[in-house]
């Protein structure tokens, strides 16, 4: 969990960063009509292992050190550009998302991809896997920078209280079968660990579980209590219920198992992946019930130094 | 992309949140199950769904989604819009079915939420 | 395009064994919302969904659908298994999100039906 969520932010990052803000955007190019021996010195001097083609703004092709090298053995260091450049070149354009350009790289092997303006269809950068990996570190960066901030905001209340324990219980009443507020109390939660300054995917994760519990609470119940109790080394959410009780409970946490009936399916929930999702976001969970006197399900999520 | 280009390729009406056309969403999911939506969701996404009940607003504001498109035409009742505007949820309503509004989009390069393999 | 070379292009995993793959299929209806498809899926289409229980296939079979992709690599129970052999209806796997494996099957050249 802990790993994937450090992934994670890299993943939405390649999400976030578009190709035109990672690219290099002064290109270094030549003409069809160069000859393969001017290549020496434009790698050489630029320190770069390929170049586009380009013919009155038009991407026309590609030629790389691999090629120069051919020629060098063959003795056609007087040939045309235009005549040993690969030409079917793959390209992408500004506006797609840097995970797009990874999966290409990937897929295709290729070192570096020109970067052509999708309206114009003019050259306007080229990209490289060094591009991508320097613009993730610089945002990573800046986001710990961020993240500093909000660990102080969120340690504040504990820092200033004297005390051998400090928590902080935030308790909601859920009523059963009322789906005009289905949510509401788990809305109500989320926002207020976002004033307290947590970090935005811890708050995702206590939100995911705690939504998924009240749900539980409003179809199978006629009332329950959501609490979450904020301590200095992380948070406990428990979701109670005087309810009818979980017969099996390995069998309920079974992907894709539900007794839920086919109209809270229709209202989008019911697909047997709550107390999945529940278990997915936190870092523990508990389950107790008895048939006929309710459940009380315990959920902690730690409070990691250096990082949510 | 921006939702201003949401609106132009599905052919979309904006039903709530019309200031907000220039907000960027950054990837797409589309799934009529809240469940999934909680599970495999990334922020800053364009949710797409058939479901126009008040528990699809609720469901995008827990996972911090940007905008909702409610696909095959299907309009969201009077608690759904109030909801999303009580959120500043931009809500799109298209008459495209879930497949070709995915397709559209995803040919237009918006990308989905698990598409990237990462391996450094 | 036919169920075999959908499957090969998009590796996708087929669960239901002794199926019909080379049948033709027409275009494509995502949803996850049974009833929905009952009202609005065409013959022939391959339907996408993360539904797993053994409703699918009796939806399938009575909407004459080319076959079910299962997506976000959820595992199919054993009852809709055995009855997708039993029906002789196609089930495939994917990794990949409803959106995503549309937007694939789009590229592929899949339409959906375009309500009026």
């Amino acid at each position: 969990m802990e790993q994937s969520q450090g992934i994670g932010r890299v993943q939405e990052l390649t999400y976030e960063l578009k190709v035109e803000e990672v690219m290099t955007r002064n290109v270094v190019t030549v003409s069809p009509d160069n000859r393969v021996s001017d290549l020496r010195e434009l790698f050489r001097v630029n320190r770069i292992s390929g170049t586009p083609v380009v013919d009155a703004g038009r991407l026309v092709g590609i030629i790389s050190i691999e090629d120069f090298i051919k020629c060098l053995a063959n003795g056609e260091m007087d040939c045309r550009v235009r005549d040993r450049m690969t030409s079917k070149v793959e390209v992408l354009y500004a506006g797609e998302p840097v995970v797009h350009a990874i999966n290409r790289f990937q897929v295709s092997g290729y070192g570096r991809f020109p970067v052509l303006d999708r309206e114009s269809g003019r050259l306007i950068g080229i990209l490289s896997k060094g591009d991508i990996i320097r613009a993730l570190l610089k945002k990573l960066e800046i986001d710990y920078q961020e993240e500093e901030i909000h660990r102080y905001r969120a340690s504040h209340i504990f820092e200033d209280t004297v005390a051998d324990r400090t928590s902080l219980t935030l308790e909601y009443d859920i009523k059963g079968k009322d789906f005009d507020n289905a949510g509401k109390a788990s809305s109500s939660l989320k926002r207020t660990l976002s004033r307290l300054g947590f970090h935005p995917q811890l708050v995702r994760r206590v939100a995911i579980a705690s939504y998924e519990a009240e749900m539980n609470i409003v179809v199978f119940t006629d009332q329950g209590r959501i609490s979450a109790i904020v301590q200095t080394d992380g948070i406990v959410l428990r979701a109670a219920d005087r309810g009818p009780g979980i017969p099996d409970i390995e069998l309920a946490m079974q992907p894709g198992y539900s007794t839920a009936p086919e109209w809270v399916r229709e209202l989008g929930f019911g697909a047997g992946m709550g107390l999945c999702n529940i278990k997915k976001s936190a870092d523990e969970m508990e389950l107790r019930s008895e048939v006929g006197k309710g459940t009380d399900l315990r959920v902690t999520f730690h409070l990691k130094k250096g990082g949510p | 992309m921006t939702l201003d280009q949401v609106k132009t390729i599905l052919g979309a009406e904006v039903i709530s949140g019309s200031a907000n056309l220039k907000m960027e969403v950054k990837m797409g999911c589309g799934s009529d199950l809240m469940s999934d939506v909680l599970a495999f969701i990334k922020s800053d996404s364009l949710l797409l769904t058939g479901l126009t009940n008040p528990q699809a607003v609720r469901t995008a504001e827990m996972v911090d989604v940007k905008a909702i498109c409610f696909v095959r035409g299907k309009r969201p009742g009077q608690d759904t819009i109030r909801l999303a505007e009580s959120k500043g949820l931009p809500l799109l309503m298209t008459e495209l079915p879930m497949f070709e509004a995915c397709g559209r989009l995803y040919r237009a390069g918006l990308p989905g939420c698990s598409e990237l393999k990462w391996s450094p | 395009m036919t169920l075999d070379e959908i499957v090969r292009e998009l590796s996708l995993s087929v669960k239901s064994c002794g199926a019909d793959l080379s049948r033709d299929v027409l275009g494509a209806y995502a949803s996850d919302l049974l009833s929905d498809v009952m009202a609005h899926a065409e013959k022939g289409f391959l339907w996408i969904t993360l539904q797993i229980h053994q409703n699918i296939v009796a939806v399938a079979v009575l909407k004459e659908l080319a076959g079910i992709v299962i997506v976000n690599n959820r595992e199919p129970e054993a009852g809709t298994l055995s009855k997708a052999e039993q029906e002789r209806v196609p089930i495939v796997v994917t990794e990949l999100s409803t959106f995503e494996i549309a937007g694939r099957l789009y590229q592929l050249g899949l339409r959906g039906q375009v309500r009026c």
